[in-house]
């Protein structure tokens, strides 16, 4: 399934992967390829992105996510790139 | 005719103007270029906010939500923010959105309504400080390279205020982004939150008509928590997100505007130095002949 994480400033990661983890507003989410269409809001925590041979994460906060056509679309108020956030 | 050494120093004093006008030109060539691409970097992000607001709005909303609050009448307070550049040299940049606040703020004054005045850019700030205006805010710390939080500082405030019904409506005067060349002033109502799906060209039936089909795509949606609670939450985001791009504009578009203002005063150095030259060779030509002319008649004189 298709991956973009979003900030307000630019596109922060857009690609393929396997299974995504999210921080809900309430709680984690676990993502698998060919979810039900979703909408959540997003809260405050590392977003975590399995790709066949590799981890890549994601430090969000705010925002949404929304799964429609098996793309996860993360629309984050505030995304860091991997680690240095 | 003027002195071939005068116009020795005003050849060189234009010259020097115009490789500083040249690099300046360059200069603004590079930012622009990084600006461009954050203006286009941000809109995937305002394209996902939008898309998702039509899709959850619906009129009943209005009344859940403070800040889709529409005024009744005339408003009786407004905020309206200002944002020009901290530097000038970008010909009739600052002057056109000063101009396009100044015609704002009297047409509210004819009806009537107390505006109160947010400055963000030194330029305007001084223009008004000069005339005497009182600002309500200012900020000259945002800059060429505004971030999304510059944005959220600014309107987090007013949102408040406009929740709390302090304010009646938010707008933002700043230069719009067609191209480095095209970068008109704009004034853009903030709040309250014009749902994107009816702020276009489309009536209010035709609107809804064109949201259906949309919304029928939204009922297969698992929402978590609701579509309220999403829709609250993602307006001030929205909100936000407006500021931003507002912000980010203006930065592109100012060094559009000082590229277009620094390449033609390049050009201008660079004609003005044609005459010069012209008139410096003349006025050197004049001197050689005079003075041979002086060295022939002199060696007549002794002939005779």
């Amino acid at each position: 399934m298709r991956v973009t994480i979003i900030s307000p400033e630019r596109s922060v990661f857009d690609g393929e992967a396997t299974s995504v983890v999210a921080p809900a507003y309430d709680g984690m989410v676990g993502i698998l390829p060919r979810h039900a269409p979703f909408m959540t809001l997003l809260g405050d925590g590392t977003l975590t992105v399995r790709q066949d041979d590799s981890t890549r994460e994601f430090h969000v906060r705010g925002g949404f996510l929304q799964i429609l056509d098996d793309t996860v679309n993360v629309v984050a108020e505030h995304a860091g790139g991997e680690g240095n956030e | 005719m003027a002195k071939p050494r005068e116009l020795r120093r005003r050849i060189k004093s234009v010259e020097n103007t115009r490789q500083i006008t040249k690099t300046m030109e360059m200069v603004a060539t590079s930012r622009l270029k990084r600006a461009q691409d954050r203006v286009r970097a941000a809109r995937p992000y305002a394209e996902a906010l939008t898309e998702v607001i039509s899709n959850l709005y619906s009129p009943e909303l209005t009344d859940l939500f403070p800040l889709l609050r529409q005024p009744r009448g005339d408003p009786s307070r407004v905020a309206l923010i200002l944002i020009t550049s901290n530097r000038g040299l970008c010909g009739a940049f600052n002057g056109n959105l000063i101009r396009k606040a100044k015609e704002r703020l009297s047409q509210y004054g004819v009806r009537g309504v107390p505006v109160e005045l947010h400055g963000i850019g030194r330029k305007g700030i001084g223009y008004f400080k000069y005339v005497g205006h009182d600002l309500a805010s200012e900020r000259d710390d945002i800059g060429d390279r505004p971030k999304a939080h510059h944005a959220a500082e600014v309107m987090e405030p007013l949102m408040e205020r406009f929740q709390t019904g302090e304010l009646d409506a938010v707008e933002v005067i700043f230069a719009k982004f067609n191209s480095p060349l095209s970068t008109p002033p704009r004034l853009m109502p903030i709040l309250p939150v014009t749902p994107p799906s009816d702020s276009g060209a489309l009536r209010a039936s035709e609107a809804a008509a064109a949201e259906r089909p949309l919304q029928r795509r939204t009922v297969n949606f698992l929402l978590k928590p609701s579509a309220e609670g999403i829709v609250g939450a993602i307006l001030p985001l929205y909100v936000r997100n407006s500021m931003y791009r507002a912000l980010a504009e203006t930065a592109a578009s100012e060094h559009g505007a000082r590229r277009t203002a620094m390449k033609s005063a390049t050009d201008n150095a660079g004609e003005m130095l044609d005459v010069l030259r012209r008139n410096y060779n003349r006025a050197r030509q004049a001197v050689i002949t005079q003075e041979l002319a002086e060295i022939v008649g002199g060696a007549e004189a002794l002939k005779g």
